[in-house]
Order: C-alpha cells, then sequence, then structure tokens
C-alpha cells in the first residue's frame, strides 16, 4: 500500500478538520469526494506533508514523513496540486516546471526532458514559452498538473484538479489519470462526482472530517439507487450516504 | 492532455542541463526583482555618490573615501527593498505549500533566492565602481586605488540583502519591502548620529570610512600606508550579521532536519559573536597620528612606515615640492607662492626649498580633531621649508582658487618669517621687514589694517597661522610701508647686507631704510 492512514486527526485550534480517519490506497486513482468543509483539502494536505497531523498514522510509499530523512524521500516521489494554486507571474510555463523538477531534486541530466514531456501531457507543449501572467485560469491549472508530474510521482495528491478545465479538457485529463494511476497511487480530491466515475477505480466519500464511505465508485452508485437525489446515478449514492451519515 | 507519453521535444528554456543549484540559482536571476531595482540603484547611485565622488580632487584615498558611504546609503534603499519582496515572494504568491512539500530543504532554497538578489545587487554595484575606479585611474596623479573602501561596500549590500530578506520572509506582506527600504536608509543615515570621538562602538557602520570628525581626507593613505583596520572590522562585522541572518532563516521548525537547524544555530550564534567581536575591536579603535583609524588587534606595525615617493618639484625661485598625489595642485601652488618666493630667493638663510609635509592629527574632545605638522617648519644644513597644503586639513573640499588665496596668506608670511627670524619675541624691526615684504609680494596691501582680511581666513595649522601685521599708524607699520615702497632691488639690497644682523635682533624700527 502506497497510502496507508490509522487514526489520523488534525485541529485546527478547537476546530477539528480531520478526525480519525483511516484509509489505504494501493496503486491506482483515488477519489476523495465530500462537501465543501469535509477536511478533504486537510487530509491531502496532510498527505502531502504540507502540515503534520496533530495524531494518528501516516504512512506514504512505505515510509514515516514525520522523519526528516524519510519525508525527503517520499517528497521526492510526491506530486501535488493545491486546490489554490500559487504561481510566479514573470516564469514561464517551462520554467516554472523545471524549478519545481529542481525543487523536487530530480537528476540534473533528465530535467529537461521531464520537463518537456510533462508540458506536452497537459497540453501547453505550443505555450512552454508563454509567461504564466498570461494564460487563463484553465491553462494554469494545467501548469499547475505539470509541475505535480514532472517528477514522475509514485504518489500523486490532486486537490480540484479539473476546477477550471473546459470539458474537452476534463475528458482528457481522466485519461491522464488513468494512465498515471497504472503504475502511481493517485488521490484526486473533488466534488464533482463524475470525475470519480469516469476516472477512479476507489473512492471515499468523507463528511465533517471523517470517512463516510468507503468502495468503488459502482458500490456508491449502489447506495444511490433507492433513496438518493441527484440526476446522475453516483450523485444519487453521494447524497445518500451524506444523508444517511447525517443525523 | 495526453495520456501516452508521445516523444516530447525539450522546451527551450531548459535544454542545457547542469547542477541543480546552479540552475536554480539561473532561474532566480532571471525572475528577481532586484534586476528591475538594477537602474534604480545606478541612478541613484550617480546623483548620491558618483557625481560627488568625481567632483572631488583626483585623490585615490578622497574619492573612494567620498564614494563609500554615499554608495552604501545609494544602494541600500534598493538592495534592502528587493531582498524584501523576494523574501516575501513565497507567502505573496501562495506557493507556499507548494515549495514547502519538495525534498530541497527550505534553507537552501531561501539561500538561492537571498543569492541572486546579492549577484544583481553586487553586479550594478561593482559596475558603478567600475566607472568611479576608472576614471580615478585617468585622472590620479599618482598612488593605486584603494579596495578596502569597496569591499566594505560590496559586504554592506550581501548583509543589507540578508536583513531585507529576513525581514520579508518574517513578516510576508506586500508593505515590508517598502518598510524595508526605508528603515534600511534610515537606520545607516542615523547610525552615524552616535559617533563620539574615534573610540566609538559606532564606527563600525558601513557608512563610516575613517575618522568621522574628520570626513573624507586627502592626506590618508598618501605619506603614510592606507590603514585597512576599520574596513577590516566593518567587513567582518558585516559578513559576521549576514552569516547570523542567513543562519537565523534556517532555525524555524519545518525548516528541515534537526542537525541541520542545529548547523544553523551554530552558524548564527557564530555570526552574532563574530559581528560582536568586530563591534568591540571597533570600539578599540583611535585616531592615529596620520589621521586613520588604528585598531591595536588588528593593527599591521608596518602601515606606520612612511612611504616612499618622489616628490613633483617645481621651477619657482625657490622649488616647491610636492607629493606627488597632490601633483595637480603644483601650478596653483607656485602661482600662490612665487611673488612671495621671489622677494626672499637667493637672502642668506633663506629656503633652498619648500616641501609638503604631512600633516598630524591628534583626537581632541567629542568630536574635535588638532590638524598641525610635526616638528619646526624650517630645518636641515640646506634649508626646507614644510607647508601643508590647505586641502590637508579638515574642512570643505577647496576650489584651486580658494586653495590658493589661503595658501598665499597663510604659508606665504611663514616663508617670509623664517627668513627674518620673526615669530614671537621677535623685534619689531623683523616684524615690520616680514610685513613690508608681504607688502611687496601683493599679500598684505599696504594700508590694509591686517594682513589677509580681502581673503579667506587661512585655516589653522604649521605653515598656516593667520599672520598678524602690525596695526596701521603704529611706528612698525609706517618702517613696513617705508620699506615696501623701497625699490626691489634696494630692498634686496639691504637684506643681504643687514639680514645677519636683523635676525638677531640688532637692528632698530628706526634703522630700516
Amino acid at each position: 500500500m502506497n497510502v496507508e492512514i490509522t487514526g489520523l486527526t488534525r485541529r485546527f485550534g478547537r476546530t477539528t478538520a480531520v478526525a480519525g480517519v483511516d484509509l489505504c490506497a494501493g496503486p491506482g486513482v483515488f477519489g476523495l469526494l465530500g462537501p465543501n468543509g469535509a477536511g478533504k483539502t486537510s487530509l491531502l494536505r496532510m498527505m502531502a506533508t504540507a502540515i503534520p497531523p496533530t495524531s494518528g498514522r501516516l504512512r506514504l510509499l512505505g515510509r514515516d514523513p514525520l522523519s526528516y530523512a524519510p519525508r525527503r524521500e517520499v517528497r521526492r516521489r510526491l506530486g501535488y496540486l493545491p486546490q489554490n494554486l500559487g504561481y510566479y507571474r514573470g516564469f514561464t510555463v517551462a520554467q516554472f516546471v523545471e524549478y519545481f523538477a529542481l525543487l523536487k531534486e530530480m537528476p540534473a541530466g533528465r530535467i529537461p526532458l521531464a520537463v518537456a514531456a510533462a508540458v506536452d501531457r497537459v497540453g501547453l507543449c505550443d505555450r512552454s514559452g508563454a509567461r504564466l501572467r498570461t494564460l487563463s485560469g484553465g491553462m494554469l491549472r494545467r501548469v499547475g498538473i505539470a509541475q505535480a508530474i514532472v517528477n514522475e510521482p509514485e504518489l500523486l495528491l490532486l486537490d480540484e484538479p479539473t476546477a477550471g478545465l473546459d470539458p474537452e479538457q476534463r475528458v482528457a485529463f481522466r485519461a491522464l489519470l488513468r494512465d498515471l494511476g497504472q503504475n502511481a497511487t493517485i488521490v484526486v480530491s473533488t466534488h464533482l462526482v463524475e470525475d470519480v466515475g469516469a476516472a477512479c477505480a476507489q473512492v471515499a466519500l468523507m463528511d465533517r472530517g471523517k470517512i463516510v464511505f468507503h468502495g468503488t465508485p459502482d458500490e456508491l452508485t449502489a447506495r444511490g439507487a433507492e433513496h438518493g437525489t441527484g440526476d446522475a446515478p453516483l450523485e444519487r449514492g453521494y447524497s445518500a450516504v451524506l444523508a444517511a451519515a447525517r443525523p | 492532455m495526453t495520456a501516452t507519453r508521445a516523444p516530447a521535444r525539450p522546451v527551450p528554456a531548459t535544454r542545457r542541463p547542469g547542477l541543480a543549484p546552479a540552475r536554480l540559482l539561473g532561474l532566480e536571476l532571471r525572475h528577481n526583482a532586484m534586476l528591475w531595482m538594477m537602474p534604480v540603484a545606478a541612478a541613484l547611485f550617480w546623483f548620491t555618490a558618483g557625481r560627488k565622488t568625481l567632483a572631488s580632487p583626483p585623490l585615490w584615498n578622497l574619492r573612494v573615501a567620498v564614494m563609500q558611504p554615499n554608495a552604501v546609503l545609494a544602494f541600500a534603499s534598493p538592495v534592502a527593498g528587493a531582498a524584501a519582496w523576494m523574501g516575501s515572494r513565497e507567502s505573496r504568491r501562495r506557493t507556499t505549500d507548494l515549495v514547502n512539500i519538495t525534498a530541497r530543504p527550505r534553507p537552501a532554497r531561501l539561500l538561492i533566492t537571498w543569492a541572486a538578489t546579492t549577484c544583481w545587487a553586487l553586479v550594478a554595484y561593482l559596475a558603478c565602481v567600475a566607472v568611479v575606479y576608472g576614471v580615478t585611474a585617468r585622472q590620479a596623479t599618482w598612488g593605486a586605488p584603494l579596495w578596502w573602501p569597496a569591499v566594505v561596500a560590496a559586504a554592506s549590500l550581501a548583509a543589507l540583502a540578508a536583513l531585507g530578506f529576513a525581514a520579508g520572509t518574517l513578516v510576508p506582506s506586500r508593505f515590508t519591502a517598502p518598510l524595508a527600504a526605508i528603515v534600511a536608509f534610515f537606520a545607516l543615515g542615523l547610525s552615524t548620529q552616535l559617533i563620539n570621538g574615534s573610540q566609538s562602538y559606532w564606527l563600525i557602520s558601513p557608512v563610516v570610512a575613517g575618522p568621522w570628525d574628520l570626513g573624507p581626507n586627502p592626506e590618508v593613505g598618501t605619506f603614510y600606508a592606507y590603514l585597512p583596520d576599520l574596513p577590516m572590522a566593518q567587513v567582518i562585522f558585516l559578513a559576521g550579521l549576514t552569516a547570523a541572518v542567513l543562519g537565523a532563516l534556517a532555525l524555524p521548525t519545518g525548516s528541515g532536519i534537526r542537525t541541520l537547524r542545529r548547523s544553523a544555530a551554530a552558524v548564527t550564534t557564530a555570526g552574532l559573536l563574530v559581528a560582536g567581536t568586530a563591534v568591540v575591536l571597533a570600539g578599540t579603535g583611535r585616531l592615529d597620528a596620520h589621521g586613520m583609524i588604528a585598531i591595536p588587534a588588528l593593527h599591521d606595525a608596518a602601515s606606520d612606515r612612511p612611504l616612499r615617493y618622489t616628490p613633483v618639484c617645481g621651477h619657482t625661485a625657490i622649488p616647491i615640492c610636492l607629493n606627488p598625489a597632490y601633483a595637480s595642485y603644483l601650478p596653483a601652488t607656485e602661482a600662490a607662492l612665487a611673488p612671495v618666493l621671489g622677494q626672499v630667493a637667493g637672502l642668506p638663510g633663506a629656503p633652498a626649498r619648500i616641501s609638503q609635509a604631512a600633516a598630524t592629527y591628534q583626537q581632541g574632545p567629542g568630536n574635535s580633531v588638532g590638524i598641525g605638522m610635526a616638528g619646526s617648519p624650517i630645518g636641515g644644513t640646506h634649508p626646507v621649508f614644510h607647508f601643508l597644503l590647505p586641502v590637508q586639513l579638515a574642512g570643505p573640499v577647496l576650489t584651486t582658487s580658494e586653495m590658493a588665496s589661503q595658501l598665499r596668506s597663510a604659508t606665504g608670511p611663514g616663508i617670509l618669517a623664517s627668513v627674518t627670524g620673526d615669530g614671537p619675541g621677535a623685534s619689531k624691526a623683523q616684524h615690520a621687514v616680514t610685513t613690508a615684504l608681504l607688502m611687496a609680494a601683493g599679500v598684505v596691501p599696504p594700508g590694509a589694517p591686517t594682513a589677509g582680511n580681502n581673503v579667506p581666513p587661512p585655516a589653522a595649522g604649521a605653515g598656516g597661522e593667520r599672520y598678524a601685521a602690525p596695526a596701521p599708524g603704529s611706528p612698525a607699520y609706517a618702517a613696513a610701508q617705508r620699506f615696501a615702497a623701497l625699490p626691489a632691488a634696494v630692498r634686496r639690497g639691504w637684506l643681504t647686507q643687514h639680514l645677519g644682523a636683523l635676525r638677531a635682533g640688532r637692528i632698530g624700527l628706526r634703522q630700516l631704510p
């Protein structure tokens, strides 16, 4: 298992964002669903080693990220796209991706081809020399994805990756996810259930800091067969699980 | 977006693989705020330091002493501001999470950004210094470039960049950069206000290029070797400060492994100790006799030996010889003193040469400094009259005509008095003859109540004491007027015959023709 989480909790002051989450994920695309404020981003940030857990056990790629040396090893093999992508306006697409390749301590000799490949995979090859300040929101999102995958990560964490992408790009992105998921563990946090249905083999649904469902998209769909509300089968499963989890 | 891994062509920006830190530095250099501030810094340098420096006489010591503090002040705001802007970049651009989860340790990342900022600051500064040094090299008549002041200013830029960068990192706001720029300027500007005498800890400020009370002093490094004691202490201080600040950036939790943070703590502590030691060293400095700050712990006694030089001499009736550093003043000096020298040239006891001497300095109370000349102005078998050029004395920079005017009224009487034996305890006849010769040379216009009233008052110092002519209407003044009115040949003839008796005090006023 590339991700092993046991009783993971994260508090911000009096607020408990993540409350004793247990989760395991191997290679493949793992969808993390949940309403706003469910704790998805906090869980993803802990998995990205951006913030430490308040309590609980977290193992990533077979290592304990709370210790420095294993954490550094994990970070070399990690890709992360935050919900709000920050970027340096003066950098070009290629420079931005190269910058992160260098920060991820990729072997210097491999970087040029890796950057070119990452930029190509997100469909920005013809804009690689464009400054980030000139790009649209969707393009910036793709730049964020490029920097996340430049090191061919074994663990890829994507927080709302399809936000801002047009339908065509979204379809292409799902194909990219499926391709990447053949070798790596990809955790996709989203509230767009169709992304999960199209690309994810496993899905977890979070609500108020807890995992309230863990299974396949088909199992989630089945939950909504009778009681759920929504236009699509997966949406009905989503709403049914949430309704059942709430008092 | 493509799911298959099609063979990708390398993008232009990444064709040349190299060492990762060097590539990171390259990227940071291309996107550094200091790059945009370079023209601002260069313009500030030119208007505050460059013009002032190049307007001062072409003496290496004088120009670098003018340049150092002004260059530091000119660069302080742009460098501190740009560094603070770069330090706050991750927070401002909301990339903190993104960069913090990468494998490269945070201190290494920050260090590279700081290094890029410092690089551009130094490039701009060195370009400005190259212009000043290049022009001075073409204009200076003697001496070699003094590098220490330039090194102090360069070290200041690294320290300012570190301080600004730390401010930006610790207080990441868009207001930090302008605030850092303002604080840096005023902190440096005000740091000199607390200097009191030569033994002051505040001499460590990089805007101090020498004894603060003297200001830029052309005397430094001309007769005696330039003392690098104070610049050395300043560079040590700035290096320690830079190390301490950069080390402190790696202290926060999350900066890396505990060992790394311990190393950072050690660097910070060592930096603070080094900086503190340098401050203490600066406090032990004293004004030496040659107008420089000597710090005993850093002092090299070999620097106390006079410099060897071949003086440049003129062609007046009595040759005037100057230190080659002051060669540009020789024509004005000759023009100022030639009428005086013509009065006594060839007379028994007249000096064989007029030679520029080194000034001596003595710290007075507070920030006052006494400047004079060691020993008697005249001496030797073939008497040599020693004098100071007014430009050797502390005070505002003089124009050539101002200097000539002061020289005529201050040194002229001294030369004549050395021939007539005038001075404290001299007879009225000696005083009258001196005054008469000054009148004849045009230094004291006949009828003037005191000598030199129509010229700016001469500065104090050997050969520079204000000469007081006899009061108008007094017998001595009348005798002086009478003697001055004689034809030059008659005057010279009388002096040739009676100079010995006059010097011995055996001639009274009535015996003067």
